[in-house]
């Protein structure tokens, strides 16, 4: 079965479990159903049972070589291998941001990522995507923190700005 | 009072400077996110849905719907000047839009598209106007469980439709249903799926969730596989066309809104259908000078797509606006900005807001009008902004993205569920899952579940009540055509080659 495996039997059993999960997952919501009709459990063991079914469809059409065309888009290269490095990287650089933000504050914090996205994605001038980097992260705090009321945190640099 | 009176008080409203100051945001953000990959109208409402809580709902709706009918516009450009087929609407267009562009003829296909927009787009929200009231005089005897049915059938037919294979169209779906489970039950107060997380505990945003599927979700697929080459874009001048382009354009303008209106309507139509239909249709009447250039660049199989695509979009806002029915991920995303405002599409909307409904539609025939201003002249403008460099240009879609993402409750826990979605949506595009069903589900599904249990409170538990009355009985019959019809396909193409 091993020369089988196939990256998406990986999707379709996460839908399988997932439908494991709603059913299990809300057994133990006790029904307060005491009125007329029915109570809370009712949908979720819908939607569970349903997932199940359609998992193990999916499971059983992607063992049988079942597959769909992966999306295309303006900036895609179909055929091409998947590039781990740069979906890891990417990963990597956009939860360090988000563990980071309230630390390093928006400005910081939004140009690094900008920078660090730009840079893995093959920006040709380091010099430039910095640059540009901080100037999107100063520009987004003044136009929506100043501008539009929404709440950011200000970082190291509350204050100064 | 009659529809044409409140059309009339629609185009008061929406005529105030204010108003027409967001309907041009709406319509240049949309043009922009329409000319630029990678982002979508959907993903823009979404993440335009927590910065305009302060502003009024009918302005904001009349931004939303400018965004809307820009992106439809800006999606052409893309599509006749890149050579790679882009979001899925426009991707007819490009099959002799490109070749027309490639031909030096770039001008002409630009201007069929943006005149045959603007023709289709009026035509059509005109039927929208007509429309909608004989719908909502329908829909007003609908009960819960013909509701549900609606539900039902807009579920299997966007799941099937959208997708070559069923099964990943209902893994997509089925996705998008359970997401919409998390956090409090709205009837009984019970928590569910929420894992303990209290921030779970009022659901995931729907903010998040398209924003997760559909630009970090992107992202990520572009990173994986991102064209190392530049995608060539052919230059261009102003849009303009002769006298013999506008003679080949006209009737392909109407035959094509003629099939995008009705198939924007329906539950799973959508727009793909209604522009590949019309590309055929084209393909079959020319004659002469039309059928020696069909398939290196004619101007009709520009023309009568563009124009089903746009009919469409207005297509789309009939089933939305009377029954609170979203058969697009645009459409769904609407649905949501509405609730966000408390406000529950359907014929109670056209009898409670008759002021936000007919303002915005009167802001579609605006917004229309303003459309073909800004890509008529303007079209070399749109085309150099397809030249932003790739890596800048996904770099700042994610820092939008998270900006939009943590500005909705200020809290870093969202961020985190942001990433989960947008490893989701990467593994959907890798394996060719649609994601419209996904946000549908998200959205309909709790709507489906308060009228299904609303149904058998009526009829005191008993399943039948739901196949009582003719209307669901009828829509409960499409919906199971609709999801059989491919696998019956599927069954005989199948075995035939066999014998």
């Amino acid at each position: 079965m091993a020369r089988r495996w196939r990256p998406e039997l990986g999707l379709a059993v996460v839908v399988l479990v997932l439908g494991v999960l709603v059913v299990a997952g809300t057994l133990d919501v006790s029904a307060a159903a005491s009125q007329l009709g029915l109570g809370p459990r009712f949908f979720p063991m819908l939607v569970g049972g349903a997932m199940v079914l359609i998992g193990i469809c999916y499971v059983a059409d992607v063992l049988r070589g079942g597959r769909a065309d992966p999306e295309e888009s303006e900036d895609v290269d179909a055929d091409a291998p998947t590039d781990w490095r740069s979906v890891g990287l990417v990963s990597g650089i956009f939860l360090a941001f988000a563990a980071l933000l309230n630390v390093l504050g928006w400005i910081i914090g939004a140009s690094l990522l900008f920078f660090g996205l730009s840079v893995a994605l093959g920006a040709a001038h380091k010099g430039r995507a910095a640059l540009i980097a901080v100037v999107v992260g100063v520009v987004t705090y003044a136009l929506f923190v100043k501008g539009l009321g929404v709440t950011l945190p200000g970082g190291p640099l509350e204050g100064v700005i | 009072m009659s529809s044409w009176q409140l059309l009339l008080d629609g185009f008061a409203a929406a005529l105030t400077p204010v108003n027409l100051l967001y309907a041009l945001i709406g319509v240049t953000l949309g043009t922009l996110v329409g000319v630029l990959p990678g982002i979508g109208p959907a993903m823009t409402v979404a993440l335009l849905l927590p910065v305009t809580f302060t502003v009024p709902s009918t302005s904001a709706f009349i931004m939303f719907a400018g965004i809307y009918y820009g992106g439809m516009y800006g999606g052409s450009t893309t599509s006749i000047l890149l050579n790679t087929p882009g979001e899925s609407s426009s991707m007819i267009t490009a099959l002799e839009g490109n070749k027309m562009a490639r031909r030096g003829r770039a001008a002409q296909a630009l201007a069929t598209a943006a005149i045959g927009s603007f023709v289709a787009g009026t035509i059509a929200t005109a039927l929208l106007v007509v429309a909608a009231p004989a719908v909502v005089s329908f829909a007003i005897a609908f009960g819960p469980a013909d509701y549900f049915a609606l539900a039902i059938l807009a579920f299997t037919a966007v799941s099937s439709v959208l997708s070559r294979s069923v099964v990943r169209g209902l893994a997509s779906l089925g996705l998008g249903l359970v997401i919409g489970l998390v956090g409090i039950d709205q009837q009984t107060g019970q928590a569910r799926l929420t894992l303990g997380i209290p921030q779970l505990l009022d659901g995931i945003d729907v903010v998040i969730v398209a924003v997760g599927l559909f630009a970090l979700g992107e992202c990520l697929y572009v990173a994986s596989r991102l064209r190392h080459v530049p995608p060539e874009i052919v230059p261009v001048g102003r849009a303009w066309m002769g006298r013999s382009d506008w003679r080949r354009s006209w009737a392909p303008w109407l035959r094509g809104t003629a099939l995008g209106f009705p198939f924007g309507a329906l539950p799973g139509g959508g727009a793909e259908i209604p522009t590949f239909l019309s590309y055929a249709a084209e393909k079959r009447l020319a004659r002469g000078v039309a059928r020696e250039e069909y398939g290196k660049g004619a101007i009709e199989g520009v023309a009568g797509p563009e124009a089903a695509n746009n009919a469409s979009a207005a297509g789309t806002l009939v089933p939305l606006l009377t029954l609170g029915l979203p058969t697009s991920a645009t459409a769904a995303i609407l649905l949501a900005a509405f609730q966000q405002y408390g406000l529950q599409p359907g014929p109670q909307l056209f009898e409670h807001n008759p002021a936000l409904v007919w303002g915005m539609i009167a802001s579609l025939f605006i917004g229309n009008a303003m459309l073909l201003v800004l890509n008529l002249p303007m079209a070399p403008l749109w085309a150099r902004i397809l030249r932003i460099p790739r890596p800048y240009l996904y770099a700042g879609i994610v820092v939008f993205a998270a900006l939009g993402v943590y500005a909705l409750n200020a809290t870093v826990v969202d961020l985190f569920v942001l990433y989960i979605l947008g490893l989701l949506g990467f593994a959907m595009r890798r394996f060719g899952l649609p994601v419209a069903p996904a946000v549908i589900g998200m959205i309909l599904g709790p709507m489906a579940e308060i009228q299904l249990r609303r149904a058998l409170a009526i009829g005191a538990g008993d399943p039948t009540v739901l196949v009582s009355s003719p209307i669901s009985i009828v829509l409960l019959l499409l919906a199971a055509l609709a999801l059989l019809t491919p696998v019956l396909k599927k069954l005989t193409t199948r075995r035939h080659p066999q014998e």
